[in-house]
């Protein structure tokens, strides 16, 4: 255990509750880590506090010792931006779940920060509302977490980013002050809109506490197809047929062979079709006419666009289509070392980019296995490479710290984002130049300097 | 080889929607349920369609699948269903779900059976909702065939089904000679559990029932799709079974943590008087 300035664990004891900091080594290896794995996690504490005021004396008290902390949500991230590795206070929202009725007029919902997003649906789903923040760690991340990240997800195609979702926030400075920022009002033109800086912020300006999420219709019923398409070029044309088809697109995702190969390793799967194909798109949508849904269909394996496909014929099966694609991220990580990037292209240069993208494969990771998935109605690649078995850890992330800056130039070029909905955190930090300018990267530390000048929030990450 | 299949539907306990309780407990509510076919018919549905191919051709049917539903228009979907996913042709039996038993059905299964001729009739060992484990049994009785419930593996033969049930402690075989009547249970869909006399001994399916393929939904459409009234099955409708109330099963109370192994242990003694 990394030690803390004498004197703070007096200070606690003296104004916390007997539970409120644990130093239990498979808490500190819990707390310490998000989804990554690079990094040994090594924090000096883990505080569960119950209540904002409780978060508020803890940063007061942070800030008087120079304690340097992690805000911590559900640590479902990908970007080791929850990681405590050298000796933080990891702060940890998880007690911090109440839910408070909804407004059903108004179609708000206001809850504390550790409410878990899988829970906020079912909360709000008696008066057929949804929080449409939607992806497959949903039973484990938590709201402020999905505010702190500006998570994406699968729903991102029909709903946007967390971002469109977030009415107000309660949030906690370093000098442990409570900001109430923007309130439950749609409209509310006052000035800059400091809630959106800490949306995205990745708790480097504060600890978000509570929100006023915005809610919407539950959708009505969905279909969900998957479809066997020869190769990334069918994938796009396929999402332009998609686009002008006869209904509202919900999802549009893709996945490669090698990602459900790395599925049925690691769980059964109940195959959807008769044969393997080398690409996969799942496309889900609102019910539509389904007269027009099948003529849509018909043309694309009249012209070729798909070689095979199937319509889940009620919920069981779209569930089972659904597992495949959110199973894929566990799948990889149960089953071998992934490297992780989650880039974001325009969607017109798709085509151009990924042409490029397989000679940097071919370039730096000959014959080594990638497993490519994603949004690709948003643009948004993730690109994982496997570590090979007997490469040592080590030598696969030397190998592939160097690869990133050869995909990222190619990212660069074609002006997109090197991370499109994991964030920055500590894994994506050195990269940070290739989709942001100096002068923004200035701005941004100046905004931190302004809201956190000891530099406790969360240190390290971002930038 | 000729099968007819019963299917059910049953509701789809993946919706949002539950099966809800009056509170007169009369009847149970089933407004803005979603359905899907009772899983164990989807087996038999899988079953009958390998036991009329060859495994490794699987879009040629050698022999004729018919699946049968009872109930109003809107299980029409669960035949069409079943249509898109390989069988032949569909007949629905116009009926209302509550005006049904187990001895009904089958009376009417077998003055089906008597005109359409099958060499085997297929269907789940049990419905998901009402968990009778009847049809199968007493259809067989009415119609003096040989019958194997809870199949776990059929292996055709000449003339003849070679069916293995999961028993106490094994596995019992029994050859039962055409025609004849199969329930199955939910091994039978494993890569290995059903093979024809054309599948070759080397073909492993995949695990589970096949899903549609689009072409074969859109065919299907255009497959037949008759409807017969109950009382050409079935003239006495009277019921074996009459329901006197139904009631929601009790809510579960909520876990508690607890601190070690010794107190785990003490209260599945004092408390839950399982030790």
């Amino acid at each position: 255990m990394t030690a803390l300035p004498e004197g703070f664990f007096e200070a606690v004891a003296r104004d916390f509750p007997a539970d409120f900091l644990s130093v239990d080594p498979s808490d500190l290896a819990t707390f310490g880590r998000d989804w990554t794995k690079v990094h040994e996690p090594r924090p000096a504490a883990v505080a569960l506090p119950r209540t904002t005021d409780e978060v508020s004396r803890l940063l007061q008290l942070c800030t008087a010792f120079q304690v340097p902390i992690v805000p911590s949500g559900g640590r479902t991230g990908l970007a080791a931006g929850a990681v405590a590795a050298k000796g933080e206070v990891v702060v940890s929202l998880s007690r911090m779940r109440r839910m408070n009725a909804v407004d059903v007029l108004g179609a708000t919902v206001r809850v504390q920060a550790g409410a878990v997003t899988e829970e906020v649906h079912r909360h709000v789903a008696e008066h057929g509302l949804t929080w449409p923040v939607d992806f497959a760690s949903k039973g484990s991340s938590q709201v402020g977490g999905n505010i702190a990240t500006n998570a994406g997800g699968v729903k991102v195609i029909r709903y946007g980013l967390t971002r469109q979702w977030v009415l107000g926030l309660e949030v906690v400075l370093a000098s442990g002050e409570v900001l109430e920022l923007g309130g439950a009002l749609e409209k509310n033109n006052t000035g800059i809109d400091l809630r959106q800086l800490f949306i995205g912020s990745e708790g480097t300006l504060g600890i978000i506490t509570e929100a006023t999420l915005k809610l919407t219709r539950l959708p009505g019923k969905l279909d969900v197809l998957l479809f066997a398409v020869p190769n990334l070029a069918g994938v796009l044309a396929l999402f332009k047929e998609a686009r002008t088809g006869p209904f509202v697109i919900t999802a549009y995702e893709f996945f490669t062979e090698k990602c459900m190969a790395r599925v049925r390793r690691h769980r059964s799967v109940r195959e959807p079709l008769s044969a393997p194909s080398d690409y996969y798109v799942l496309l889900e949508v609102e019910r539509a006419e389904p007269e027009a849904l099948e003529a849509w269909i018909g043309s694309l394996f009249e012209r070729g666009v798909v070689t095979d496909g199937t319509l889940a014929q009620h919920a069981g099966e779209a569930a089972a289509i659904w597992a495949l694609r959110e199973g894929i991220s566990e799948s990889l990580s149960a089953t071998g070392m992934p490297h992780k990037n989650d880039i974001a292209l325009p969607i017109q240069d798709l085509e151009g980019f990924c042409a490029e993208l397989e000679s940097v494969f071919e370039a730096r990771y000959p014959g080594w296995e990638i497993a490519l998935f994603g949004h690709i109605g948003d643009g948004n690649l993730h690109v994982n490479v496997m570590k090979p078995d007997a490469m040592e850890k080590a030598a696969f992330l030397a190998r592939t710290h160097e690869a990133d800056h050869t995909m990222f130039e190619l990212v660069r070029k074609y002006r997109g984002s090197i991370s499109a909905e994991h964030g920055i955190g500590l894994l994506k930090k050195d990269y940070l130049g290739y989709s942001r300018s100096g002068t923004e990267i200035e701005i941004m530390r100046a905004i931190k300097q302004a809201l956190d000048p000891l530099g406790i929030m969360n240190p390290g990450k971002v930038f | 080889m000729k099968i007819l299949v019963a299917l059910k539907r049953v509701a789809d306990p993946d919706n949002a929607n539950k099966v809800k309780i009056p509170a007169s407990g009369e009847k149970i509510d089933t407004t803005g349920l979603e359905w899907k076919p009772n899983p164990f018919d989807e087996y038999a549905l899988e079953a009958a369609l390998r036991l009329t191919e060859n495994g490794t051709q699987p879009k040629v049917r050698a022999g004729e699948v018919v699946v049968v539903t009872f109930g109003p228009k809107e299980t029409e979907t669960t035949l069409r269903a079943a249509l898109a996913t390989g069988a032949d042709r569909a007949i629905r039996v116009d009926a209302s779900d509550d005006k049904l038993d187990g001895d009904l059905v089958a009376r009417a299964l077998k003055a089906l059976v008597e005109k359409e001729k099958p060499d085997v009739v297929l269907m789940g060992k049990q419905a998901v909702d009402g968990d009778s484990n009847q049809v199968g049994q007493i259809l067989a009785e009415l119609l003096d065939w040989p019958m194997a419930t809870f199949a776990a593996t059929i292996r055709e033969e000449a003339g003849a089904l070679l069916v293995g049930r999961e028993v106490d402690g094994g596995v019992s075989t029994l050859r039962v000679k055409l025609p004849a009547v199969v329930t199955v249970d939910l091994r039978i869909v494993a890569p290995t559990s059903v093979y024809s006399t054309k599948t070759p001994s080397t073909h492993k399916y995949n695990d589970g029932v096949r899903f549609a393929a689009l072409p074969a939904i859109m065919a299907a459409k255009k497959k037949p799709l008759v409807e017969v009234k109950l009382a050409d099955l079935a003239p006495d409708q009277a019921l074996k079974v009459s329901y006197h109330g139904f009631a929601a099963p009790p809510a579960r109370k909520a876990g508690i943590k607890v601190k070690d192994v010794s107190e785990l242990v003490s209260k599945l003694k004092n408390e839950a008087k399982v030790l």
